[in-house]
């Protein structure tokens, strides 16, 4: 069996508050073979960003612990790295795309100067030899006037080439795991598109590991294999993709596909929800947290905790799945 | 809150060659723009970032200044009025902004955010307006808790209704939605849009729906507007636009969000180039440089809007296209 490209077991998340542990990610694991990409989908609240953050070790160290039986990226376990240790692993091995690029760019360096400290800090060479590696990222995300791209601040871009130059900066070092978090938001369709093309062709091409963060069901589908539902810090079901879509098992996931609207010929039957909302985090219910907005609950459901019923560790997480 | 009736099918708002600029950067952010929106209908303004849909919006109720064209509310320009017209027009617009955690004030009660237009306004006695403050939390599905907390306790769909309830609390008839579900979660996403639904058939309120999801338009738009660099290029009514959309533009859209590729696409040059107004356009289709069906004339001649006949005309609202490939083929067989 190969080497999956990213292999979390049983990472947990904690808040450390003055009135106790509050879990924010319970007990995950799942894998991301080469050349797949897996979506992690949930609402927001869910604990998607924070299992992202855990996976990078990117949690400030005081307020929040993080517990796993392993993070691996090609076989090399990179949980409980300390601070050098992580920056090496960081832009090289794994790298993230950040939801809202104007803030995570840095205002004051034009994109090159970026993207080429990524490139010096891991792979190093000469000044040439970093420039041409910085112009091929633009360039491979799509950019034809790579140079024009390089010499612009971040300000001077779109959203929409913010993105791409993100998505270069990320890349540069041909990293074997990319986390995307919400990448294709808060943009338009067009860009959308553009976006979702050059993780594609990243996937294809490189065969780089994609974990697809979004409460987007409908991207999920266009670029995910699999996908892992996620609801209050919990898995609730893990499974491909194309099932998912002819029938979900666990009712939170056959309520969030029932809340995506449809582009149709004929006008849509009015657009159906998920009563009620995700519960705070200090107060979460007994047994199955989903319990209280689900219609299919029963008695045991708020006593004990379903576990994903495939034996492979996929599956629905639910004593009365669909 | 009484149900605005009666006249249903006249516009409730006409805009005519609205046209509107800043002046600094010399760009043109709106041009030329007409367009109606019948009483109790719904119409869905989309279009790329940029195109010009939030400075329509903020046109129509003076909050930006228009270079020139009118602005017809129940038949009355709107950049016309004098102060007092113009504050009694504004009680019946009203306008529901993206972010909700935003627009709303942090160191206001919900109470307080929601007296404030009805004290604004001078609607009623101290008692109707605490009598009303109930009801329209009752309307968007909130309970009177929430009166006494401060926005920052709620999460962001609560917080959007109170900005519904805020906007509702008036009795507005026309009410803009300026991507007003763009920044939510799809579950909450899904329960916005149901209240807006459910307001529309319960209080006949009209609205302008701004969006860049043409998704959630196809849930609730009766007719659909597109804009490109700051032009309309399409209305026609909804079922029309997704089963059959005319113009090249309206087609890419439409690919676009159902995740094809269209012919016209050309990677980057599209960002760079899409939003990038000269001073020229008048004389060319705005949309010539990117069209999969240009013709020598769209870069010479820039087409006049033009309305289609339909055989079997669809009940809402008529269907206009600004493109040269109608020019000939008025009516459209069915």
């Amino acid at each position: 069996m190969t080497t999956p490209a990213l292999k979390v077991t049983d990472l947990s998340v904690w808040f450390e508050t003055e009135s106790g542990r509050i879990p924010v990610v319970d007990r995950i694991s799942f894998t991301i073979n080469a050349g797949d990409a897996t979506g992690l989908v949930g609402e927001s609240g869910c604990g998607k960003t924070m299992t992202a953050m855990a996976i990078l070790g990117l949690l400030p160290a005081s307020g929040v612990s993080v517990e796993s039986a392993g993070i691996e990226v090609n076989g090399k376990d990179i949980f409980n790295l300390n601070a050098r240790q992580t920056r090496a692993v960081l832009g090289r091995d794994i790298a993230m795309i950040f939801q809202q690029p104007a803030t995570a760019l840095d205002p004051v360096f034009t994109m090159g100067q970026q993207i080429s400290a990524v490139y010096r800090r891991h792979a190093g060479g000469s000044k040439q030899h970093i420039r041409e590696a910085m112009l091929d990222a633009l360039e491979s995300v799509g950019f034809s006037q790579a140079e024009d791209i390089a010499d612009a601040y971040p300000h001077q871009l779109s959203g929409g080439m913010r993105q791409l130059a993100m998505i270069a900066l990320a890349t540069v070092c041909k990293p074997a795991v990319i986390i995307a978090d919400e990448p294709t938001t808060a943009l338009d369709n067009s860009t959308r598109t553009l976006i979702l093309q050059q993780l594609e062709r990243l996937r294809t091409l490189h065969k780089t590991a994609i974990l697809f963060i979004s409460h987007d069901l409908n991207v999920v589908r266009q670029i995910c294999r699999d996908v892992i539902v996620m609801y209050c810090g919990r898995l609730v079901e893990k499974t491909d993709c194309p099932s998912l879509f002819i029938q979900a098992r666990h009712p939170y996931s056959a309520g969030l596909l029932s809340c995506i609207p449809q582009i149709s010929a004929t006008r849509p039957t009015p657009i159906s929800s998920i009563p009620g909302q995700v519960p705070v985090l200090t107060d979460l219910p007994p047994g199955c947290h989903f319990a209280p907005r689900c219609t299919r609950v029963e008695a045991r459901c708020r006593k004990s905790v379903p576990e994903l019923d495939d034996k492979n560790g996929s599956g629905a997480a639910c004593f009365r799945p669909l | 809150m009484n149900k605005h009736d009666g006249d249903t099918g006249k516009p409730l708002l006409e805009l005519r060659n609205l046209s509107l600029s800043f002046h600094r950067q010399k760009q043109v952010a709106v041009d030329r723009v007409s367009l109606k929106i019948a009483a109790g209908n719904t119409l869905g303004l989309i279009g790329a970032s940029g195109a010009g849909k939030s400075s329509i919006a903020r046109a129509i109720l003076r909050l930006i200044k228009p270079d020139s064209g009118e602005a017809l509310f129940k038949g009355k320009n709107i950049f016309r009025m004098n102060p007092q017209e113009l504050k009694s027009t504004r009680q019946r617009i009203q306008l529901v902004f993206q972010d909700p955690s935003a627009s709303l004030s942090p160191g206001r009660t919900v109470e307080q955010t929601l007296l404030e237009p009805l004290q604004h306004f001078a609607i009623g006695d101290a008692n109707y307006r605490q009598e009303k403050t109930l009801q329209i939390l009752d309307t968007v599905g909130l309970d009177q808790s929430a009166l006494r907390r401060y926005p920052h306790q709620f999460s962001s769909g609560q917080q959007q209704r109170i900005a519904i309830a805020r906007a509702l609390v008036t009795n507005p008839e026309l009410l803009i939605a300026d991507e007003a579900v763009s920044s939510l979660d799809v579950s909450i996403q899904s329960q916005i849009l149901q209240l807006i639904q459910r307001l529309q058939k319960d209080f006949g309120i009209t609205f302008l729906f701004i969006s860049h999801d043409l998704a959630v338009i196809r849930q609730i738009a009766d007719d659909v507007a597109v804009m490109y660099k700051g032009q309309l290029l399409e209305q026609s009514p909804a079922d029309q636009f997704f089963s059959e959309p005319t113009h090249p533009y309206s087609k890419t859209l439409l690919a676009f969000a159902t995740g094809k590729t269209p012919k016209s696409w050309q990677g980057d040059k599209w960002f760079l180039e899409r939003n990038r107004r000269s001073a020229e356009n008048s004389s060319t289709c705005v949309f010539a440089e990117f069209c999969p069906d240009k013709m020598p004339r769209c870069e010479q001649l820039e087409p006049a809007m033009l309305e289609i006949q339909h055989k079997n005309q669809h009940a809402s609202g008529s269907h206009c296209v600004k493109c040269h490939l109608y020019d000939e083929v008025k009516t459209n067989e069915h």
